[in-house]
């Protein structure tokens, strides 16, 4: 298959950018997206050219971090996958396709179509996790978790940070990925102890960062790739309010 | 947590924009309550306001608290809108078939209903407080030039109320989501109501200028 290709180029955060024509010719389309973007950059390298500029690692779907825009779709049109999984039969002969960063301020360009997602791992380090005491792995059901819970906890955890939800969204908010946070860890009892601390400070964070705020939309969970459900956002808010009663509470006391 | 920096993160501001929106939309029903004693007939209608000017100074409480909930829904919306829009700059063509209308146009709705509500307390409640110049309470709303004499008059109050609908359509779902009625079990009776909140309330209202405005007029 033929495919025309038009791809966002920027040399870094500091430069201007604009999109640029490609054509790529006999194209295998059981390839996956990312191959596609290969050959690419082979061809650009022979030709002593600039390679496009994207971010990958396990290329299973399960790393998070691929991710850019496609026709204006996060990961581009496929429900529930991500870039890597994507494969050209997805799409015709004679295409034309449109390739563009994810677009927040929170996520500046890097360059190209690669961009810089470290305000998640600050979102992550000001709450998202458990302080456990390392040591033997304890006897697996000497906690017992109802299975309903576990199953929650499990579809939240899924969440692998690409930030398609916080492209897909029309306010750059991160409510989704900061939500499938917070819901995996206080639906579990090992999280719930700092759970108060937890919502409070991630949310702090987030704000700091200069994500938007969630409209409740539901863009988001449209096109996450891992399909993280609206119902996060829900008990974040929950968490949020006890957690801020709770703490009025602890004041006057 | 403070209660400033409670009300002052993204999450905070909506949840008062959640409650304050709610309560307005409790009044609502309230102010149908009202405006149906109009379909009754004039005595009973102009019965009805005299009894509330009787109760004077809860009136006067009940406005206050009524002005406080709109300007704080109001305050924290603006806010979080300057915000959203700053973090997104650089818009691409992002995927609009997953954002709903309603949602989208949930900004510009309000501003209408805001000024929709300037427009109706310096009409309506301005000349039933204070400039009645020996009018009926009924005559006012039914005949006079600010309200339903004028097919001007009427066609605004039909549009902005039915923009006011729109508006709660996203706003009651968006407000259950706020304060995490999603995914327990209360979820679907509150979607249940919602319903009478953005549909038959909405509609409610608009019976009246199409009725008075319109049809009593044709008819």
């Amino acid at each position: 298959m033929n495919i025309n290709l038009k791809i966002w180029r920027q040399g870094s955060g500091a430069t201007k950018g604009g999109l640029r024509a490609y054509r790529l010719e006999n194209i295998d389309p059981n390839i996956s997206f990312l191959e596609m973007l290969d050959i690419l950059n082979i061809k650009l390298v022979k030709e002593k050219k600039d390679p496009v500029a994207f971010d990958h690692d396990c290329r299973e779907g399960i790393c998070g971090s691929c991710g850019f825009m496609i026709n204006g779709r996060p990961h581009g049109p496929q429900k529930a996958t991500t870039v890597c999984q994507l494969h050209m039969r997805a799409f015709n002969n004679e295409d034309n396709i449109l390739l563009e960063p994810f677009r927040a301020e929170s996520f500046p360009v890097i360059k190209d179509l690669s961009v810089d997602r470290k305000a998640f791992d600050r979102i992550i380090s000001s709450g998202g996790y458990v302080s456990t005491n390392t040591g033997e792995a304890p006897e697996a059901n000497s906690i017992t978790i109802e299975k309903e819970y576990a199953d929650e906890a499990f579809l939240a955890s899924a969440c692998i940070g690409c930030g398609a939800c916080v492209a897909a969204c029309k306010n750059s908010s991160a409510m989704l990925f900061t939500s499938a946070k917070v819901s995996h860890l206080s639906l579990l009892p090992q999280g719930q102890e700092e759970g108060k601390e937890r919502v409070a400070e991630m949310v702090a964070t987030m704000d700091e960062e200069g994500f938007g705020s969630c409209t409740n939309t539901g863009a988001c969970s449209a096109e996450c790739p891992k399909e993280i459900g609206q119902v996060n956002i829900a008990r974040l808010n929950q968490e949020y309010i006890s957690s801020s009663l709770y703490s009025l509470l602890k004041k006057k006391q | 947590m403070s209660i400033i920096k409670l009300l002052t993160s993204s999450v905070g501001r909506k949840i008062l924009m959640a409650i304050t929106g709610l309560l307005l939309a409790f009044f609502m029903a309230f102010h149908l309550f009202g405006n149906l004693f109009l379909f009754v007939g004039e005595k009973a209608f102009n019965s009805y306001v005299e009894k509330l000017h009787q109760l004077g100074f809860l009136i006067r409480i009940a406005e206050f608290f009524l002005v406080l909930f709109v300007a704080s829904h109001a305050y924290s919306g603006i806010l979080l809108w300057i915000k959203n829009r700053k973090a997104k700059k650089v818009i691409s063509s992002y995927s609009k078939e997953n954002t709903s209308s309603a949602a989208k146009s949930a900004a510009f709705t309000g501003s209408i209903v805001f000024i929709f509500l300037v427009t109706h307390w310096s009409t309506f409640w301005y000349k039933f407080n204070f400039d009645l110049q020996g009018m009926s309470y009924y005559y006012v709303v039914t005949e006079s030039s600010v309200g339903f004499g004028s097919p001007a008059v009427s066609v605004f109050y039909i549009v902005a109320i039915a923009l006011l609908g729109y508006h709660l359509k996203h706003g009651i779902a968006s407000a259950g989501q706020t304060l995490g009625v999603v995914g327990t079990k209360y979820e679907k009776i509150y979607n249940n109501l919602a319903a009478i909140f953005w549909f038959w309330i909405p509609l409610g209202f608009i019976s009246i200028p199409v009725w008075f405005g319109f049809l009593v007029r044709i008819l």
